[in-house]
């Protein structure tokens, strides 16, 4: 039996739909021929309020059944959650996905892209969700844009059946979605000064 | 049959839906409340095939299911935690009245303080009130569990309670195998329970007894639930040849030579079973049924392995005595002529289990030290 696992932790704020985008990766691993399962922790979650949810992925169907608290993988929507906390429990020479950018919610802390213990990737998220004018008001909904970046990110789930879990799962702005997501997918880049080896 | 991403509550809800109900009546609670909206949404879109009535509490629900069930009506009702406490009274009702209704219960603490993490207090409190109770460890579990239980239940009419975690199981999307509506409909058959009363002929229901007539209709309770190991082997021939799987009451996972095992309830025995390999001649056994407690299968499986210590994990506290699923262990382990040392882990609060933990404990287990009663938090 092979018992690798991968496991993934999703930091953004209630109303970003990280839980909708676990359960829409989960989706896409299982359709690659992989089980995968989301999950989310529950406070008295609101639009706003910090939430986390999680992913674990493997060749079988039967896996712990515990929180994660060492990920291969942090992906964070909301980089202005709580600093350092955000990375807490990452495996070293892990890696790192951040919605980053010039905007408010994409300011990422400098001295984090110094870190030299796991890999760092970006992706300004909220520029590709308003080019593809997905937004509720004011607020971009970036997920599927995060998704298409965890996706190359993680090698874990391909573009094709992250589109077929999105077709499966999304129910408005469908193309759009899937537009945001190759976008995500194409312009995720790496920005680590992590060297292999070296940590 | 399809493998379909769902969480544990929506295996519930489809699995409610797959078997037909004439009646769901439900109020919404955290981690339960996903149940309500999906049959809320199956009773829009005309898929429930029955009726969704919206009720004012818990309390009013199971009484909504008590007289729909006393007319024949094959009903539905989920909860957890605090609703599971305000129902208390009708719980007791149901299964007096001989009812079959099905429950599903998440497990949540009871405060105070409010909690939402999944401590099993809730569905072990209401351990005396004479209802079958199943527990799950996955999705799987959930789904097929709903189904057997109203199997179980209109076959012994009884009430019987679905529980399985919150968030751990409730929450978790993973793949479950949906099974189609036509394989489990034939799997149920149409409820098939006697009446008790006829919408307008007026009649009066379970009047003033006498102690001397309880007694015989708690002796008659009780019987019918030894019924259970009979039923449910007929209920695994019926699911292996339908849907190729099936489930054991107890199940028991024993290396060869292990003399010890970890006795696991709901999803806590999922994360025991992953740790296996990694575990030192150590085994698993799952408990599915909680009431009637499987006394007999325990100890044929003690006796069979020559096991000497089991180590249970209980995610609920007696206060004033420990694991409440340890106690019961020891119960039914009385009288065994060399009967395994019972050990207890207390993860109260519903707290995490991680297979670091779980080697932390199996490695500090020696004969010499007081291990009886061990706390999730020294960990």
């Amino acid at each position: 039996m092979d018992r690798a696992i991968t496991e993934f932790r999703l930091h953004g704020r209630g109303g970003q739909g990280i839980v909708v985008a676990a359960a829409i990766f989960a989706e896409a691993v299982f359709i690659d021929g992989h089980y995968a399962r989301a999950f989310s922790l529950f406070g008295a979650e609101r639009r706003g309020a910090p939430v986390t949810a999680f992913i674990r992925t493997g060749s079988e169907r039967l896996m712990p059944r515990s929180r994660i608290y060492n990920p291969d993988c942090v992906v964070v929507f909301d980089a202005t959650i709580s600093g350092n906390t955000l990375y807490a429990g990452l495996k070293d020479e892990g890696k790192l996905l951040l919605n980053a950018g010039p905007g408010r919610q994409e300011m990422v802390p400098p001295d984090l892209f110094l870190n030299q213990r796991f890999q760092i990737f970006k992706i300004n998220a909220r520029d590709i969700a308003w080019k593809h004018q997905l937004a509720i008001g004011s607020f971009p909904m970036i997920n599927t844009v995060m998704l298409g970046a965890m996706a190359k990110v993680s090698g874990l789930a391909t573009i094709e059946a992250l589109i077929k879990s999105i077709r499966q799962r999304v129910s408005a702005s469908i193309d759009a979605n899937i537009k945001a997501a190759i976008d995500g997918y194409e312009n995720v880049e790496e920005v680590s000064c992590f060297v292999r080896g070296t940590s | 049959m399809a493998l379909k991403m769902i969480s544990g509550n929506q295996a519930a809800a489809i699995a409610v839906q797959r078997v037909g109900v004439d009646l769901v009546t439900a109020y919404p609670i955290t981690p339960q409340t996903a149940i309500v909206e999906a049959l809320a949404d199956f009773a829009a879109n005309g898929e429930l095939g029955g009726d969704f009535v919206s009720v004012e509490s818990e309390y009013a629900a199971l009484a909504c299911c008590n007289g729909a069930a006393a007319t024949g009506a094959r009903v539905f009702t989920a909860t957890g935690s605090h609703g599971l406490a305000y129902m208390h009274e009708m719980i007791h009702w149901c299964s007096g009245a001989r009812l079959p209704i099905v429950m599903v219960n998440v497990n949540r603490t009871i405060g105070a303080p409010w909690c939402l993490d999944p401590d099993q207090g809730d569905s072990l409190s209401q351990r005396d009130t004479g209802w079958l109770q199943l527990y799950c460890a996955n999705g799987q579990e959930v789904f097929d569990s709903v189904i057997q239980a109203f199997i179980l239940a209109e076959k012994l009419l009884l009430p019987c309670m679905v529980v399985f975690d919150g968030f751990y199981i409730s929450h978790t999307y993973e793949v479950v195998d949906v099974a189609d509506e036509e394989i489990v409909r034939k799997l149920v058959g149409p409820p098939a329970f006697a009446p008790q009363v006829i919408p307008g002929q007026p009649g009066n229901l379970h009047g003033l007894s006498t102690g001397e007539t309880q007694l015989k209709l708690v002796k008659e309770r009780h019987q019918a639930m030894s019924g259970v190991p009979l039923l449910f082997a007929q209920i695994n021939a019926a699911f292996n040849e339908q849907l190729g799987r099936s489930y054991n009451i107890v199940e028991a996972m024993i290396p060869p030579g292990a003399k010890r095992a970890v006795v696991a309830v709901g999803a806590t025995a999922e994360t025991v079973r992953w740790a296996l390999p990694a575990l030192d001649h150590t085994g698993l056994i799952q408990l599915r049924l909680f009431r009637p407690f499987p006394a007999a299968e325990i100890r044929e499986v003690v006796r069979e392995k020559g096991l000497n210590e089991l180590l249970v994990i209980d995610r609920n506290c007696s206060v004033g005595m420990g694991g409440i699923f340890a106690q019961e262990l020891r119960s039914a382990l009385y009288g065994m002529k060399s009967p395994p040392l019972v050990r207890s882990l207390i993860l109260a609060g519903g707290v995490d289990l991680t297979e670091n933990m779980l080697l932390d404990l199996l490695q500090s287990t020696g004969p010499e030290e007081n291990f009886a009663l061990r706390w999730g938090d020294e960990f």
